[in-house]
């Protein structure tokens, strides 16, 4: 009994240690962040190698129409499409800096993203992406398509997406566009 | 498509959940395809009869509680029916020789369907698997179709089984009497399935106004309009306030051998000014061998349903099931184009057409189906008006006159 409760007191002080690191390392990354992102380019340190950047797209819906509108946005360079495809999803969340309507709800994380060699993206969110939409078919659809046409816009290795909700398949963000199928683009609710 | 799982590359352990799924996706798929084709050849040898002879179509097709016969012809049909322990005998007219296509299956009441020929007659022997059994027979103008019933007793008693003597029915079918809205049998029933509900309440409003009342108040409207006009069964997928799963509500449609299906929801935009009616019918995300499969599905709806109910593996049924809208896309789209034609003309709209998206409600639904967002429920002027008894009215209204519309023309197609 007594030696149990040692191993308990041992294992809670080994997960707080762990969370104490896990918070000083995030905060201290947070504080770096800022230095290196290319919304200051000209803050850079110049002692560091400036980042690469590349120009993608992405999606929003307007208050003027039922559209999908461009924004083009510069996000850092790698060679790697999973990575790419993860900031684009990321910089989607931000929200529009030209006064879009934002379909993502702000609160959502993207948790894991990956393509398959049949070029189906699966993007898994966190579930705020459910809990905190305006559920409504018109708004499930300027959500869902912002992402799926804002991937496949950008990878031409992306040719589907699918969206998954905190680990697994969820049926429908708000009871109404079937999650449970890889979606195409739609070409057709992008504007000019 | 590659069912090579060793192709995959191996990342880190985080993401072992996903291969997982991965794996599963392509052999579902490719197990999909092997049995897709042998369903294909054969449904296109029964597409390849002569026209000009009469034909007679038997299958079985087991639901929960019955075995359902089905006998289709492509001429009327009269008909006796005679009971004898264990077997139905079915007697049938015939000035000309019937070409007989039977199906094979495998059901818990039925043990065997037969058939002899006499001189200027049929005789269809159904052997039940149990000798307490009872049944119940209706019949279907159009195309001329005898279905028969059979369940065991110890559940409830059947309504036609006190009347077993001997009765003639002959089907018409000229095509003068086609027009279905007067002229129906009145066992055709049409499903409106008032969406979300319980929990899951819908759309919110500003003003606290939520989806799934509306869609209940509409629904209930439209449902006693129709009854009052038209000689259809309505079925509502639910009547209060409760949760239904959008599985169950198709399978409502299903069950109840739907005639049409009509989901009515009230709409959420993120953008503030959106306002009016909407009619959408199915999207599907196809990829370009399902496209494939789903054109021919489309091209012989008639058969499709049957094919549902085939003795086959489970999960395949399922994904046959899951799929079923896509052999009702045409008449669906024309649904939902009757409908919004109506609902522009009540809202003083010209340019809103008819929309397409992947509604999960709407995909298994093996009828012609729809989805009408009636307003914008975020929008505060309309979500106003979504309360207000007239509203409700004009819509059901104008969604009575659409489906009015579309129904003489489906039926005279
Ligand atoms: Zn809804």
């Amino acid at each position: 009994m007594d030696m149990k409760r040692l191993i308990y007191v041992g294992l809670l002080l080994v997960l707080l240690i762990i969370l104490v690191i896990i918070f000083f390392r995030k905060g201290g990354e947070e504080r770096i962040k800022p230095a290196s992102s290319t919304t200051f380019p000209e803050q850079e340190p110049l002692s560091e190698e400036p980042e690469e950047t590349t120009q993608i797209t992405l999606f929003f819906p307007s208050e003027e129409d039922t559209l999908l509108h461009p924004e083009v946005r510069d996000i850092i360079a790698s060679s790697s499409v999973g990575i790419q495809a993860k900031q684009v999803i990321e910089e989607l969340i931000k929200g529009s800096q030209n006064g879009y309507i934002s379909a993502v709800p702000p609160e959502t994380k993207l948790r894991e993203l990956f393509i398959t060699e049949e070029g189906v993206a699966y993007v898994d969110f966190s579930r705020e992406i459910q809990e905190k939409h305006n559920s409504g078919s018109s708004a499930e659809i300027s959500t869902i398509f912002s992402i799926v046409n804002s991937l496949t816009y950008n990878f031409k290795s992306v040719k589907k997406v699918f969206i998954l909700i905190d680990g697994g398949e969820k049926q429908t963000l708000g009871g109404h566009i079937d999650l449970s199928r890889p979606f195409l683009p739609q070409h057709d609710l992008i504007a000019n | 498509m590659s069912s090579d799982a060793g192709s995959i590359p191996a990342a880190s352990s985080k993401i072992s959940w996903y291969q997982k799924k991965i794996l599963l996706n392509q052999k579902k798929r490719s197990s999909i395809f092997l049995w897709i084709f042998p369903f294909v050849f054969f449904f296109l040898g029964f597409s390849s009869y002569p026209q000009n002879q009469p034909f007679l179509r038997l299958s079985v097709k087991d639901h929960p509680s019955l075995s359902r016969v089905l006998i289709e012809s492509s001429i009327p049909l009269s008909f006796s029916i005679e009971r004898s322990g264990s077997f139905l005998f079915v007697k049938l007219r015939a000035d000309k020789p019937f070409r007989i296509q039977r199906r094979p299956f495998r059901s818990r009441f039925i043990k065997s369907l037969g058939w002899a020929s006499g001189r200027d007659f049929y005789t269809i022997t159904i052997r039940t698997q149990h000798r307490n059994f009872s049944y119940d027979s209706f019949t279907i103008s159009d195309p001329p179709q005898l279905v028969i019933d059979v369940s065991p007793n110890g559940g409830e008693e059947r309504r036609e089984e006190s009347r077993e003597g001997p009765k003639r029915i002959s089907v018409e079918t000229n095509k003068e009497e086609r027009k279905v809205p007067s002229a129906s049998p009145g066992r055709k029933s049409i499903v409106i399935d008032p969406g979300h509900g319980g929990l899951e309440s819908g759309a919110k409003g500003k003003f606290g106004a939520l989806e799934k009342d509306i869609t209940l108040d509409i629904s209930l409207r439209l449902k006693n309009i129709i009854e009052q006009k038209l000689a259809y069964n309505v079925v509502l997928t639910r009547d209060k306030d409760v949760n239904v799963s959008l599985e169950n509500r198709a399978a409502e449609a299903n069950n109840n051998k739907a005639y049409l299906f009509i989901s009515i929801h009230a709409n959420s935009s993120y953008r503030k000014e959106a306002r009016g009616s909407e009619t959408f019918f199915l999207s599907l995300n196809a990829t370009d061998e399902e496209a494939r499969r789903l054109a021919y599905l489309e091209n012989n709806s008639a058969e499709f349903e049957d094919r549902i109910g085939g003795d086959n593996e489970d999960d395949i049924k399922m994904i046959l099931w899951d799929m079923a809208q896509a052999a009702y896309l045409k008449q669906s789209s024309q649904l939902a184009e009757s409908i919004q034609k109506e609902l522009n003309l009540l809202l003083g709209t010209i340019n809103r057409g008819i929309k397409q998206a992947p509604f999960k409600v709407l995909t298994g639904v093996a009828c012609p189906a729809v989805l009408v967002e009636v307003a914008f429920i975020s929008n505060p002027e309309e979500e106003r008006k979504l309360l207000t008894e007239a509203f409700q009215n004009n819509v059901a209204q104008a969604i009575y006159r659409g489906l009015v519309n579309f129904l003489r023309r489906y039926s005279q197609e």
